[in-house]
């Protein structure tokens, strides 16, 4: 067995040890073991993405590679069978373009992170803290090992919000945190229904003696014990349950009078309850997304953050949303997913133009950037809920893209308050003058950000649109129209990034005379060289060979929009028809 | 005359051999005598050896409870106390909430110095674990009541350790006119009881026959009497309202054991009586009222604590909070809620001590009175400021923490009778306890709040000494290693449940 991923997710927690047991006042040694573990674990990650192989599809265990599962709790229940948690992760295309994402991130957060003076130790260890959480989280093949990380997100970063933070950032932390756990209280509620409702083809025939210990099972035993289930031939007290996600995907392994299974034919206020769970779950990440309406969270969260804080949040904490749409909502419940894909895409549509139309009013440069996110975000919801390939695709990538430009977009965010101590965009004009390299990085991400050709936002966003269109004859699920207007969204985008350049950077120096004693207008310094440099080539390079990473998460797309469809379409008709 | 011979010989006869499954509670009695014997000497040197005898032993009873072996335990001794596996693990718990009293009044300085009483305090603390063991014991309504007094005489006392403190005193009266209102309600719905079953032992199989043929108004009439005074003792809603103010004025060590051992107890009392009422058709009634008692309880407990500006008053409306909870998981009926009963019990006792702990700590080398004072302490003190937070994570129910096992596996029992049963109001039940998760973060968190976001304002720096550290580590030990393997301490539950039940 290959330990690379249990690496990946732990380095970071070693790295934070390390920085527990370091007296408060080596700020220097803390911060070399910080990056020192995020430089590890973004080797790691680039490791991981060259050994992934991308046309394996069916090796393993249902195309996840690098698989490591380890029984964890185990816990008989008495006459209802056992329970089972399992440390169970996995890679496959969707995880893998995050997890590389992650660890390059991870590591332009420490160098962003360098000037913090405040509390340095408390700062990297919850910094490091956070980023074996996410890693864990996008990771994670269990759902109880996912919510495990999911949870442990919202306590170094409400700390990080709320001490590290900008003059209202009591509010904005506690905002985050009350929104998020909202939340995952209803992905936890959805999770207790659905390890209640599913078992372990394995473990059962193990239970059930069909299988010796410790033997991997093969298809037929599997296939046996699932027939089994569904005649309702297997004995309560052999039932394993579990939270493993690729058990929850298969249909076949819902227990027969559960309340989740396909034909149990339970409504709740006029939906079946299969459909309720969707909306759930779909609730829950879609805060993360975060998606109109409930993204009223990240306006305040990024403003308040440090910057290397919303460089953070915006670039892999708001993946974790899409993410788990992808990897547990649509998988478990294709049946809702094809019935609420327009209602899904609807909103990602609402988010684009709503979004947009905010970041054209603001007025605060950071503000902006955080509703060009929502606005960014909202490819992602339509993209999924085509469910073409293409859309899929490009919803995965946007999120890729997105985690590159959005970071580079908060740091040069950071750069210009980090000089003037404030970030209006009224206060400063024709910045181009005194800050020419400056000048040249903002117009990259901009230019990134609004989907110009040769950057991965292009692509991103092509790949999304072509989804759409395509959605009415290949999957019937969306309507035209609904593309058409997010197609307004670019031009808003392109609107509000034009006219900030503009107003901030063009015609002949000026700074709001208020803030001129404070503030010394330099151009960029070789830290943020090293920030921005980096970035800027990899929106390049994964905008003019988008196959770096098409080529390692298309086979999974392609599965996963087949298996999502087919089931969806038939699980929709057997639920339709028991409730008749 | 020779009638009455024969019967009162047999009667010691079954006394004796009976007595063996009666060996915690009659060491108990004996370190009691021992202690109240004790405080008569006026020598320093006895006085101070006065909590440690009662340490000495709590622990024996510790041990004898968790070896076991004392009790074939299928026989009920009297008819009216059971020594199962269940009150076993019951007693394993109430040993361990006495001894951490001990310790945590060890720490405290004030009581320390208390010249009048100080023996009495850790006396009482015995004769209270002693009411909880037989309150866990008991099969017999009477001997419920009888358990149930013991306790709450001893509460009573205990509430008033320092008695010339105006806060004391009251919390102390409201404490006994509440007690005792409950007590007579309690007592009268077990008239009813007797008199629609003519047995007073509610394990029997006459008792629930009786209740069957009886008329179902008049038990369900009797059942809310009779709850009412479980209720009292657990401070479910609405026989709350003793908690702010007992929490408020007792000392902290007490506090501690209230919020944890009588709930325990109440808690195995209630999980007794009602194995009577899971027919779902002929007790719907009984049923509906436990539902809306721990709906109220959740609702109440978690809305009030939210308005509170002193950490005590908070951890009461806290525990409220956590009662009904408990009475959540009761209601998986056709489930094997009693492991997941158990867990959570264990960790509300860990959780619990370790808070209270660390609130004597901030009130007695801070002062801190109100939640304001906590301004700035996480800071100036990280050990005490991550441990605060620890401990509240797990009341909220947060991962990696224990506390969101025990409501993981109370969610997952009423997941599964709701599955069997249909029964809406457990889907009812369980939106509630999982939305009000969400509140409790808004109040647990104003503490981590003001510890690290908020300033101090030139405020001398917190000491903790080594053994209060020590202790405070011990509390949230178990908290993680329940967290990560929790199969280890169900596994067990398992083993002495399946002894006898």
């Amino acid at each position: 067995m290959d330990f690379i991923l249990s690496s990946l997710i732990f380095t970071p927690l070693l790295a934070a040890l390390v920085v527990l047991l370091l007296p408060v006042h080596l700020q220097k040694p803390i911060k070399a073991v910080t990056l020192l573990g995020a430089l590890v674990q973004m080797g790691l990650s680039i490791l991981l993405y060259f050994r992934f192989d991308g046309s394996a599809f069916a090796n393993g265990q249902q195309g996840y590679q690098f698989v490591e599962k380890l029984n964890w709790i185990g816990f008989s229940l008495g006459n209802l069978g056992r329970f089972q948690i399992d440390y169970f992760v996995g890679v496959d295309g969707v995880s893998i373009s995050m997890v590389l994402l992650t660890g390059i991130v991870g590591v332009i957060g420490v160098i962003s992170s360098w000037t913090i003076t405040k509390n340095v130790k408390g700062y990297f260890l919850l910094y490091l803290l956070l980023l074996t959480s996410v890693m864990g989280c996008f990771l994670a093949l269990d759902f109880f090992l996912f919510y495990l990380f999911f949870e442990f997100m919202l306590l170094p970063m409400y700390f990080l919000i709320g001490i590290w933070g900008g003059p209202k950032r009591e509010y904005a932390s506690i905002k985050f945190f009350i929104y998020t756990l909202v939340g995952s209280l209803f992905i936890l509620l959805v999770m207790i229904g659905l390890y209640t409702s599913v078992i372990d083809p394995q473990a059962t025939a193990m239970q059930m003696g069909l299988l010796e210990q410790g033997k991997a099972a093969g298809t037929e035993v599997l296939t046996q014990v699932q027939q089994m289930l569904q005649r309702n031939q297997i004995s309560n007290y052999n039932l394993v349950r579990t939270f493993s996600i690729p058990a929850m995907m298969e249909p076949a392994n819902f227990i027969p009078n559960s309340l989740l299974h396909v034909l149990s034919g339970t409504i709740l206020w006029d939906l079946p309850l299969r459909f309720i769970a969707f909306l759930l779950l779909f609730a829950g990440f879609a805060i993360k997304v975060p998606s109109v309406p409930v993204h009223t969270w990240l306006p305040d969260a990024h403003v308040e953050a440090p910057t290397p804080i919303s460089v953070l949040l915006a670039a892999i904490l708001l993946k974790v949303g899409g993410y788990g749409l992808i990897r547990i909502v649509y998988p478990i419940f294709p049946d809702a997913g094809a019935y609420f894909a327009v209602l899904v895409g609807g909103l990602g549509v609402l988010s684009i133009i709503y979004g947009a139309m905010n970041a054209l009013a603001m007025k605060d440069l950071k503000k902006l950037i955080a509703y060009s996110s929502v606005s960014h975000m909202g490819f992602v919801l339509l993209g999924l809920a085509s469910l073409t390939v293409e859309g899929v695709n490009g919803a995965i990538y946007m999120m890729f893209s997105h985690g590159i430009i959005s970071a580079m977009l908060f740091l040069v965010v950071g750069v210009i308050y980090d000089r003037a101590h404030d970030r209006m965009i009224h206060n400063f004009r024709g910045l181009a003058n005194t800050m020419p390299a400056y000048t040249a990085f903002v117009v990259i991400a901009f230019f990134a950000s609004l989907g110009m050709p040769g950057f991965s936002g292009f692509i991103s966003e092509l790949l999304v649109l072509v989804g759409g269109f395509g959605a009415p004859e290949a999957t019937g699920l969306l309507p035209r129209w609904l593309t058409v207007v997010a197609v307004f969204g670019l031009l808003l985008s392109a609107a509000y990034y034009l006219w900030t350049l503009q107003r901030m950077f063009f015609g002949k120096f000026w700074i709001f005379p208020e803030l001129r004693e404070h503030a010394s207008i330099t151009d960029l310094n070789t830290r943020e060289y090293l920030m921005l440099v980096p970035l800027a080539v990899l929106a390049l390079l994964f905008g003019i060979f988008p196959h770096l990473l098409l080529d390692k998460i298309s086979l999974t797309v392609n599965g996963f929009t087949e298996m999502v469809l087919l089931r969806g379409q038939e699980q929709l008709g057997l639920i339709f028809s028991t409730l008749k | 005359m020779n009638e009455q011979a024969v019967y009162l010989s047999d009667k010691l006869n079954a006394i004796l051999a009976g007595a063996g499954s009666l060996l915690p509670e009659l060491v108990l009695v004996l370190f009691f005598l021992l202690l109240v014997t004790l405080d008569l000497f006026k020598a320093k040197s006895i006085k101070r050896l006065l909590p440690w005898l009662a340490l000495t032993g709590m622990f024996w009873v510790l041990v004898l409870q968790v070896l076991g072996g004392y009790t074939s335990g299928d026989e009920p001794f009297l008819n009216l106390l059971l020594s199962d596996g269940l009150a076993r693990f019951g007693g394993i718990l109430f040993s361990a909430a006495g001894i951490f009293t001990v310790l945590l009044s060890l720490q405290l300085k004030r009581l320390e110095k208390l010249q009048e009483g100080r023996g009495e305090f850790y006396a009482l603390v015995l004769i209270l674990v002693l009411g909880l063991n037989l309150m866990a014991k008991s099969v017999n309504l009477l001997m419920v009541f009888l358990a149930i007094e013991t306790v709450s005489i001893a509460s009573y006392i205990l509430t008033l350790t320092f008695k010339t403190e105006k806060r004391a005193v009251e919390a102390g009266l409201k404490y006994v006119l509440y007690g005792a209102l409950s007590a007579g309600v309690m007592l009268y719905g077990m008239s009813f009881f007797y008199g629609l079953t003519g047995t007073l032992n509610f394990s029997s199989e006459n008792f629930v026959m009786g209740l069957l043929q009886a008329d179902g108004l008049l038990v369900t009439v009797a059942a809310i009497l009779i709850l009412a005074g479980f209720f009292f003792k657990i401070s479910a809603a609405p026989f709350h309202f003793w908690a702010p103010d007992v929490y408020q004025g007792a000392p902290m060590p007490v506090v501690a054991l209230f919020s944890t051992g009588p709930k325990m107890a109440g808690i195995l009392v209630i999980l007794r009586f009602i194995n009577n009422f899971t027919d779902a058709t002929a007790f719907a009634d009984v049923q509906l009222l436990l539902g809306v008692a721990a709906i109220a309880t959740l609702v109440v407990g978690n809305f009030t604590a939210l308005w509170q500006r002193t950490p005590r008053r908070l951890l009461a409306y806290s525990s409220v909070s956590h009662a009904g909870f408990l009475l959540t998981a009761l209601l998986a009926f056709g489930t094997s809620y009693t492991s997941g009963v158990l867990f959570y019990l264990t960790v509300l006792l860990f959780m619990n001590f370790g808070i209270f702990l660390l609130l004597q700590v901030a009130e007695e080398k801070n002062g801190v009175q109100t939640l304001e004072d906590f301004s700035g302490l996480g800071r100036l003190q990280p050990y005490f400021g991550v441990m605060a937070i620890l401990y509240l994570l797990s009341l909220t129910g947060l991962p990696p923490l224990a506390g969101f096992m025990g409501k993981l596996l109370i969610f997952s029992n009423v997941w599964e009778a709701y599955t069997l049963g249909g029964n809406n109001m457990l889907l009812v039940l369980l939106v509630t306890g999982i939305l009000l998760t969400g509140v409790a973060l808004f109040y647990y968190i104003k503490i981590p709040y003001y510890l690290f976001f908020k300033r101090n304002q030139s405020r001398e720096n917190l000491v903790i000494s080594p053994s209060e550290k020590l202790l405070l580590a011990l509390f949230a030990l178990p908290l993680l290693v329940l967290f990560f393997k929790p199969d280890l301490l169900l596994r067990w539950i398992e083993q002495l449940l399946a002894q006898t039940l």
